[in-house]
């Protein structure tokens, strides 16, 4: 297979992954107003507690690592998911009890920076700032994949896994659960007035976005076989903000758009092309301030995204079942100051 | 002065004592009252008599600095607005606070306690409990958008409303939570005439439901036809309390506000 | 832990101290005045430590101390420009703070990634004289350090007068307290508010040149990788309180540097860490205040 083939389903890699990502943030930011700005740090968690469950024991590999459990695909994958979320459990009970949206942001991405030197200085951990390695490629024995081969069919499985992640996402914003968190997002303060516990529907949001961002990291680790610190710099959350902002806040639709215009173009289609003599990586820092400044400027004008969030419509059978004609012209008696 | 015409037996929601100061200013001072069950009471006063923030300590959304409060027979003294909520008080606010981003059905459908389908293991696992609770929050919000006459607007986003059906969705979302007490900040401040008529139509039948309704409100018109009972609040203390008729004598009332709206021409 | 050791730590805790203070009272002014906070503050540092390092060595060839004012004062009109074409429009436009904090999250991102284009990501240098140690009392330090002390005490007994004795400081605290009533008793809030900017930003390049000075080196992440324990010294200190910042930062400055001599060095940044914890737990509001806006 060509070199282009296996470039471009890398991209589809990154293009699905970046969805499953861009959703996870999304329930917490687009959802219930939850700056999380250590969003990449629950990437990271998933992705070293995949690759460190699925890897042997850490004894003879020359690297040093916690777990090594030699644990299969998916369960591997789900234990990435898991660790992040119960992590999230933990943040949610020290920052998110009565912290304004302002220095909530300022705490995680605090501790979205100490996760990160603790990663990359304490090499018990997960290797220090050399990071995990040599990751088992998952059904690649089974199977019988090439490397190449596996770069193919893991890029469709992470396309079929954010399929699922999607149905599950929808199934939740769609219930009356996301209907509460969007009022959360509105005014939390009138939530709290009709009786809804402010705190444990953000817990449960920030729980099920760091699911998914812990099931993104996992795959990420699998499909690279590496993951090091240098990949999670705290900047990386922004990222994932813009693939939402540009796409479309609150619209799976929209953060897919998102996905592929600054995920994969703006992030991993550059990183393609040839570096400018004697300027190594001014291409990506051109990019990274590209993706810096399309988010200001879709901020400013078009801050729902290129597909803005649906209204949540009564359904048609709902309504069908209780026409009314008794009532005319509400605007009758209602001023206009 | 403490309130000596409604006994705690009779009372649904009260006070005693309560302050609360903001940078060194004092805007509630000792104010204490009981509002009367089942009756409809209206909070007056002159501005920056603290009645807002009464209110807003009733509703948990403020702490007091001092004093105490019950909701019925509990002390509610420091509570969470979210805990006072679930025990029955709903409230609207000065300036309405829609829920923007959603519809005017989903506003309504936010209120109810415990949602089988606010629970993430319900969604997955009990779908069927989930749809059979939506379907019945769904009748009961249209039912009452249909009384508010809020009803060929349900899909509407809430933002877009004009100012006067905000109020009214207000008051209909906090009727949807079905509330035993009812806090209405200026339910009628910046809405014309006829919608006055009609929400005051509204409160009177929510008393006629049995709702306790505790109202803060300037037009002494509306107090006199739909309030049974009258607080009056002034510099966060309990001025005097009783019917408005009562009131008009008491020289003391008369001085520090009554005196002053006639002046402006509110009592027309 | 020998008492010298001590002594050597709790110096350098002093220093430390010194260039968080400056920063952290920067980030405070600003947060009052505008109240929310300037996650590209890191960057802002950052940017002034390399102006000051060109100045210093590769134009002009200034004195580092020279050089510093002049990247300070650079910083600071590069801040009143970001406000007036970037922040302030859209602190305006959006009444939810989301909006803005995210405009600074993404303006860090390009002020980091210009630093990087421009100077690279390699570690660079101060052009500095060999620095002399001196005995204080039972601490030793270096001359340098000595000066970036002198120049944090100085400056923040400036920013007391200048708050409590100014017109000026009393319109920003005016507006700390309640900008709405701020502007409606007569103060001109779009002037404080550019004022606030410049004075945060030349002590954004302020901080960031002397952190270069004191570590000894200089990097575009620099800033950013000290913003978290900028941040620790504010919540800890208080959010939006000046004093509090004050105090944060010695706290912090002290405590990192003197736990560093227990644990190993590389992870003296999280002590801040666990403070900042330990406060957000049992005192929300920060160790100083009564009460807060938390």
């Amino acid at each position: 297979m060509s070199a282009f083939w296996l470039y471009v389903f890398t991209l589809i890699f990154f293009l699905f992954d970046y969805f499953i990502l861009a959703m996870g943030l999304n329930i917490q930011y687009g959802e219930t107003g939850i700056l999380n700005f250590a969003y990449i740090g629950f990437v990271a968690i998933g992705a070293y507690m995949t690759g460190a469950v699925s890897m042997p024991n850490s004894v003879g590999t020359g690297q040093h690592y916690i777990l090594g459990l030699n644990m299969p695909f998916p369960f591997n994958l789900l234990v990435g998911g898991l660790s992040a979320m119960v992590v999230s459990v933990l943040v949610a009970f020290i920052a998110l009890r009565r912290l304004r949206t302002d220095y909530l942001a300022m705490v995680l991405i605090s501790l979205s920076l100490v996760f990160y030197d603790i990663c990359n200085n304490y090499v018990p951990l997960f290797n220090g700032a050399d990071g995990l390695y040599n990751v088992p490629s998952p059904l690649a024995g089974v199977l019988h994949l090439t490397t190449n081969s596996f770069t193919v069919v893991f890029a469709l499985l992470t396309g079929v896994i954010s399929l699922i992640m999607w149905w599950i996402m929808s199934r939740i914003t769609r219930s009356p659960l996301g209907r509460t968190l969007r009022a959360i997002r509105d005014d939390d303060g009138v939530a709290a007035a009709l009786g809804k516990s402010v705190f444990r529907y953000k817990l449960t949001s920030m729980m099920i976005g760091s699911f998914f961002a812990g099931i993104g990291g996992g795959l990420i680790i699998q499909f690279n076989t590496s993951f090091n610190p240098s990949a999670w710099l705290p900047g990386e959350t922004f990222v994932v903000f813009a693939v939402i902002i540009v796409g479309g806040v609150s619209n799976n639709i929209g953060l897919l758009v998102g996905s592929l215009l600054v995920e994969t173009m703006l992030v991993h289609l550059v990183a393609f092309l040839p570096a400018i003599p004697g300027h190594p990586g001014l291409i990506l820092n051109i990019a990274a301030m590209m993706i810096g400044a399309l988010l200001m400027v879709m901020l400013w004008f078009r801050p729902q995204g290129i597909v803005p969030e649906k209204l949540r419509r009564s359904p048609a059978a709902v309504a069908a079942a209780t026409t009314s004609t008794d009532y005319a012209g509400i605007d009758e008696g209602v001023s206009h100051e | 002065m403490s309130d000596q015409s409604v006994s705690r037996a009779d009372s649904a929601l009260g006070c005693q004592d309560l302050t609360k100061s903001f940078l060194g200013v004092r805007a509630v001072n000792g104010a204490t009252f009981e509002v009367p069950r089942g009756q409809i009471t209206a909070l007056i006063g002159p501005n920056g008599a603290g009645k807002t923030t009464v209110v807003n300590i009733l509703s948990g959304l403020m702490k007091s600095d001092g004093g105490t409060m019950h909701l019925e027979s509990t002390e509610t003294t420091n509570w969470e607005s979210e805990k006072i909520a679930r025990l029955g008080l709903m409230r609207t606010f000065q300036l309405s606070r829609e829920l923007g981003g959603l519809t005017v059905l989903e506003n309504l459908l936010v209120a109810p306690h415990d949602q089988p389908g606010e629970k993430l293991f319900n969604i997955f696992f009990r779908p069927g409990r989930v749809t059979k609770a939506e379907k019945a929050h769904v009748e009961r919000a249209l039912e009452v958008l249909r009384t508010y006459g809020l009803y060929e607007l349900r899909d509407s986003r809430a933002s877009d409303l004009s100012g006067g059906q905000k109020k009214l969705l207000e008051i209909s979302r906090a009727v949807m939570a079905g509330p035993k007490v009812l806090l209405l900040d200026e339910p009628m401040a910046g809405v014309n005439p006829a919608l006055i008529e009609r929400i005051g139509g509204y409160i009177l039948d929510l008393k006629a439901q049995g709702v306790t309704v505790l109202m803060v409100e300037h037009n002494l018109n509306v107090v006199e036809k739909i309030c049974d009972h009258v607080i009056v609040l002034a510099e966060g203390r309990t001025l005097a309390t009783g019917r408005l008729s009562d009131l008009r004598e008491n020289k003391e009332v008369v001085s520090a506000y009554l005196g002053e709206v006639i002046d402006a021409g509110a009592i027309s | 832990m020998s008492v010298t050791q001590f002594w050597l730590s709790f110096g350098f805790g002093l220093s430390t101290a010194s260039v968080l203070a400056v920063a952290a009272v920067g980030l405070s002014l600003q947060f009052g005045v505008t109240n929310y906070i300037n996650f590209a503050y890191g960057d802002f540092m950052a940017l002034g430590a390399f102006v000051s390092y060109a100045l210093n060595n590769e134009i002009l060839h200034l004195d580092i101390w020279v050089a510093m004012i002049g990247g300070s004062l650079f910083m600071g009109v590069v801040a009143v420009i970001l406000n007036r074409l970037l922040l302030s429009p859209f602190a305006r436009r959006f009444s939810k703070t989301f909006y803005v904090l995210i405009v600074t999250f993404g303006l860090s991102l390009i002020m980091l990634n210009l630093l990087s284009a421009i100077w690279g990501d390699n570690v660079r240098f101060y052009n500095m004289k060999i620095e002399r140690v001196i005995k204080v009392g039972p601490m030793l330090l270096t001359k340098n350090q000595l000066i970036v002390m002198a120049l944090s005490v100085v400056l923040m007994l400036g920013v007391h007068t200048m708050l409590k004795t100014t017109r000026l400081g009393k319109s920003m605290r005016a507006m700390s307290d309640n900008s709405t009533l701020a502007m409606t008793s007569g103060i001109d809030t779009k002037r404080i508010t550019t004022i606030t900017w410049f004075l945060s930003g030349t002590m954004a390049g302020l901080a960031g040149t002397v952190l270069g000075i004191t570590e000894g080196n200089l990097t575009p992440a620099a800033g950013e990788l000290f913003l978290f324990v900028i941040f620790a010294a504010v919540i800890v200190g208080g959010v939006g309180s000046i004093y509090g910042a004050m105090a944060g930062a010695v706290i912090i400055g002290l405590a990192t540097e003197v736990s560093a001599a227990f644990i190993n060095p590389a992870y003296k940044l999280d002590t801040a860490f666990v403070i900042l914890i330990l406060t957000l737990l049992f005192r929300p509001n920060g160790v100083l205040a009564r009460t807060g806006k938390a």
